[in-house]
């Protein structure tokens, strides 16, 4: 043990010396100093585990749970029939929760890799969500195939942060059917995120842009879920802990007939005109048919309007972006004729018997005004004036009456007014008085501008709905209903919230004793010899009608063309009303075709094909009966 | 050579015992929390800790039987053995996380650094024990302790492991200044030290080692760097309250927010667990034992055995100290581990033998130096 410098242990304790009681006098230094630390510690911890303890507790519990909302299916639009029209299907989409992820550049790296799909398209949903909070998912793809979705879920553990969402989608049954009516879902923007409940809107939500679905957002809407979970450090779930389930929306079923609809919409189609169909149950006020061509396509809708498709439709000259049922008026031309005669008849200017003569023209002041029959219909009565659309004789009626009356009676049929469909931008339409015309245009009437109107062209203007509730209001003897779309409306546990009533918005009083007449003159233009509307006659069922011709413009370069040759945008537009059966009217149709030229032609086989559709089960047993017959004989 | 005799239980340094039994229940029971569930690959962490505490246990009886200050003897030639451990690691050594510190032994992964300290600790005592300077020590007498204490210094430096490096600095700070120095000695030692610090942070430091100095100056710089290592151990122990969340039921760590915490960490997932009280409690018994460590000191019946108690209480008080203000967000994370708590094998063996060294001069306490022979 030579290296220590000592032999033994006892050398080694000799030097021991008093020196040792000052060595264990700083002991008690050393104690202190421990002490002091000692002191420091518990301090601190008083402050973060029970002065700032409740604090601490709550960032715990935001660091390990994630609330996400489940988004609710909204709710269901059936059509008067209860076949479904719009439900929802789930749709998967690939979401990144920023939060969760410790490296997002190299998570979408990997993720592009292994998807197979470009990254700056990733990088450009990261761009736009970069101002949201970082917990708030961002859809990085949406709708994702099965395919996609497995990989996904099989290799989450690759992929801390990413997840699959599921969120129902709209799934149009009838593709592009009533779209004005139903309209369409969009993401909500930041305007009307902030005019509404952020408690009840987040961004990214969805909500009814158009139509039904921004109409009756509150009700089809739903509640969102929510779900708790517990997560690691990783962004991996640990367990459920709180689960509220979404509440549906509520459905809404129509009180349009999807078949119907159907059929007018795919015969304009057809015909590649654009225009609107109307119908409606006359004694009711249920609307069976709305459409408006060219019809939206809802699928471009769907996740967004590109910029170029919204700009088609905004180019298209049809304007599919109107819906011409309310948003377009149109000079109603001889379909207001009907309107003539019952101010005529009511103010006792004519009778059913009275005559008037038309040569071909009728000359008022210095002008000559032309039957569109150029060479006269003779002596005519109110039954052919109506069924042979004889212009001089309504000019006549239309003098006697005066325009303000005019506008009178027509307004009591529903034009001139809102018709308050639950229907956006619906357009009032206008019925000329003297007092407009001052107002409007400082100008006086002039008696010349009269004999315009009564034939239903001049400053005149309707929209289709318009003649429709025209039309039925003449089909059931004088009572005007409110136009109605929803039948009813049902919550998800099945309980009818609203149901169907009719609502009778005004009723004539003894005029209505003068509808009949009316009445036999449209049932004429279609069972009579010579009326305009012969084509649309079917057997089996008694049709009363009115053709209509509105003039777009009066140039006198067309005049001598063929109407084959006019260029589109000046042609006439062509309408077309009527309801059935005669007897004892159900329905009630207006047809305006735009640029159709003819409302007999253009306009009146649009008509035919809903009656026979509407009818269809009455004219096989009608067909049955007559081969039964036939065996019999 | 030795016989066991009554005296042998009768000075015994039962409280001890009990006071570090305490420490290694709460510190079992919290490393089985701390590291579930269980790997599994391999032995869990908690078996292992268990072993190496009756390992440790079988190695503090061994060194009972010896006089501590045999040491007096061997302290060079262990000396010798550490600072070759110390060159194997740097050479040969099992590196993980850039840093060399380990010797695999198969069973056992050797950290020759932690030993170091122990060692520190010896070297230190024996030398100031023998050499007593009433004045004070002077400069002339401080280039031994000095040159002893920068070797293994640089050699842990190197590897690097700025925490255990500065370990040894502390302890040697902790003793020399406990043997009292002549007043310019001081201030010709913290005029070279602050230069050793300058020079250190410009050419020695790494760029992470000065990161997490920075980070603690400002923590909320980089939330998901070291300051949110930091961070998430204050949620941790903050959200305990008052009561705790309970055993095992602490969420940052079962849910892996909380970083090392079976390791480093590992007293957060005690004070979550177990809240205010719970601290307090272990505290207690934990702040017992090292009082008890300096009465054994006060009552040392030699020089050597008041520096050697002293230093080991130094040794275990500021890791504990350092350690703790780190989990609390006092300073930065240098990677020093409570001793007894976190896991880690060289480290409880190394706290192991120091404490089973107090023990030794406890037992000893009576014995004068002419009555050795009476003993063995």
């Amino acid at each position: 043990m030579k290296w220590s410098g000592y032999k033994n242990l006892e050398e080694l304790t000799e030097h021991d010396d008093a020196n040792l009681d000052l060595l264990k006098r700083r002991i008690v230094i050393a104690g202190l100093i421990i002490l002091f630390f000692g002191v420091i510690i518990f301090a601190r911890l008083w402050f973060l585990q029970i002065y700032k303890g409740d604090e601490y507790r709550n960032r715990a519990d935001n660091n390990r749970v994630r609330m996400r909302e489940i988004e609710a299916p909204r709710g269901n639009v059936f059509d008067s029939k209860g076949r479904e029209m719009v439900t929802n299907r789930p749709s998967f989409n690939v979401v990144l929760v920023r939060e969760d992820s410790n490296d997002v550049d190299q998570l979408l790296k990997k993720l592009a890799t292994a998807l197979d799909i470009d990254i700056s398209l990733l990088w450009e949903k990261l761009r736009e969500a970069s101002g949201k909070p970082r917990h708030i998912p961002i859809r990085l793809i949406e709708d994702v195939d099965w395919e996609t979705l497995a990989y996904v879920e099989n290799h989450n553990q690759k992929f801390p942060g990413i997840r699959i969402e599921t969120v129902p989608v709209r799934v149009y049954h009838y593709e592009n059917l009533a779209a004005h009516v139903i309209g369409y879902l969009g993401e909500i923007s930041k305007k009307e995120l902030a005019a509404r409940d952020s408690k009840i809107y987040t961004g990214g939500d969805l909500i009814g842009k158009m139509g039904l679905e921004r109409l009756h957002e509150a009700d089809l809407r739903g509640e969102k879920g929510s779900s708790s979970s517990e997560v690691d450090a990783r962004g991996f779930e640990q367990q459920l802990l709180k689960n509220v389930e979404p509440l549906p929306g509520k459905d809404i079923q129509l009180t349009i007939d999807a078949e119907l609809q159907k059929v007018a919409e795919d015969l304009m189609e057809a015909g590649d005109k654009a225009g609107a169909v109307v119908a409606m149950e006359v004694k009711t006020g249920r609307m069976l048919v709305l459409a408006s061509n060219p019809v939206l396509p809802l699928d471009q809708f769907v996740g967004g309007i590109s910029h170029k498709n919204w700009n088609a439709l905004l180019d298209n000259t049809k304007h599919p972006l109107i819906n011409k049922v309310v948003q377009a008026m149109y000079p109603p031309g001889s379909v207001y004729k009907m309107m003539t005669a019952m101010a005529g008849l009511a103010l006792g200017v004519i009778n059913e018997d009275t005559v008037l003569y038309c040569p071909g023209h009728y000359t008022f002041g210095k002008r000559r005004y032309h039957c569109w029959k150029r060479g006269g219909h003779g002596a005519v009565n109110l039954k052919r004036a109506i069924s042979e659309s004889c212009d001089v004789y309504f000019y006549q009626v239309g003098l006697r009456v005066g325009v303000d009356k005019l506008a009178e009676y027509a307004n009591k049929f529903g034009l001139g007014h809102k018709s308050g469909i639950e229907m956006e931008h619906e357009k009032s339409g206008l019925t000329p008085t003297k007092e407009w015309k001052k107002r409007r245009r400082g100008q006086k009437w002039q008696d010349g501008e009269t004999l315009s109107v009564a034939i239903g062209q001049g400053f005149n203007l309707v929209t289709p709905l318009q003649i429709c509730l025209m039309t039925a209001t003449i089909a059931n003897g004088g009572t005007q209903y409110l136009p109605q779309i929803i039948e009813k409306v049902t919550d998800p546990d099945g309980e009818v919230l609203k149901q169907f009533e009719p609502v009778v918005v005004s009723e004539l009083a003894g005029e209505k004793q003068f509808l009949p007449l009316i009445r036999n003159g449209m049932e004429e233009v279609i069972q009579g010899r010579r009326g305009t509307a012969r084509k649309v006659r079917i057997k089996g069922v008694t049709i009363g009608g009115k053709t209509g011709t509105a003039q777009v413009v009066r140039l006198k370069q067309y005049k001598h063309l063929k109407e084959e040759d006019i260029p589109y945008k000046y042609r006439d537009h062509a309408w077309f009303t009527c309801y059935a059966p005669a007897e004892d009217p159900e329905i009630a149709i207006t047809v305006l075709v735009e640029h159709g030229l003819h409302g007999g032609s253009g306009a009146g086989p649009v008509a035919r094909a809903l009656l026979e559709e509407y009818f269809s089960d009455y004219l096989k047993r009608l067909a049955e009966q007559e081969e039964e017959g036939k065996k019999n004989e | 050579m030795f016989r066991i005799d009554r005296r042998f239980f009768q000075n015994f340094d039962w409280i001890l015992l009990l006071l570090l039994l305490a420490v290694a229940c709460m510190a079992l029971m919290n490393l089985y929390s701390a590291s579930y569930p269980p790997s599994p690959y391999g032995i869990s962490p908690f078996l292992k800790q268990c072993y190496l505490f009756l390992f440790g246990a079988m190695g503090i009886l061994f060194i009972l039987f010896f006089d501590y200050r045999e040491l007096h003897f061997w302290n060079y030639p262990f000396y010798a053995i550490i600072i070759i451990l110390l060159l194997i690691v740097l050479f040969a050594g099992n590196s993980a996380g850039g840093a060399q510190r380990w010797i695999n032994l198969g069973f056992f992964k050797l950290q020759p650094s932690e030993l170091a300290k122990l060692m520190m600790v010896v070297t230190l005592a024996s030398y100031y024990s023998r050499k007593e300077q009433s004045e004070g020590y002077g400069l002339r007498d401080m280039v031994t302790p000095v040159l002893l204490t920068l070797l293994p210094f640089m050699l842990i430096l190197k590897q690097p492991d700025l925490g255990t490096a500065l370990m040894l600095i502390i302890v040697f700070v902790s003793m020399t200044v406990f043997a009292k120095l002549r007043w310019q000695t001081y201030g010709v030692g913290v005029i070279l030290g602050s230069g050793a610090a300058i020079f250190a942070w410009f050419y020695l430091l790494r760029d992470y080692q000065k990161q997490r100095i920075e980070t603690l100056l400002n923590p909320s710089k980089d939330p998901m760097g070291q300051g949110y290592q930091i961070l998430q151990s204050k949620i941790a122990v903050g959200s305990g309250g008052i009561g705790g969340k309970g055993y095992m039921e602490g969420t940052q760590g079962h849910l892996h927010f909380l970083p090392e915490r079976h390791t480093d960490f590992a007293f957060s997932v005690w004070g979550e667990e177990w809240g205010f009280v719970g601290s307090m409690v272990f505290l207690g018994v934990y702040f017992s034992m090292l009082f008890w460590g300096l009465y054994v000191a006060m009552t040392a019946r030699d020089r050597f055995g008041v520096f050697l108690s002293f230093g080991v209480v130094m040794l275990i008080f500021w890791q504990a100290v350092i350690n703790l203000l780190m989990i609390l967000g006092f300073l930065p994370v240098v990677g020093i581990p409570l001793p007894l708590v976190s896991y880690g094998g060289s480290s409880l063996l190394t706290t192991l033998l120091a404490l089973g060294l107090l023990m030794n001069i406890r037992m000893r306490r009576f014995q004068t130096g002419q009555n050795t022979e009476k003993m063995n």
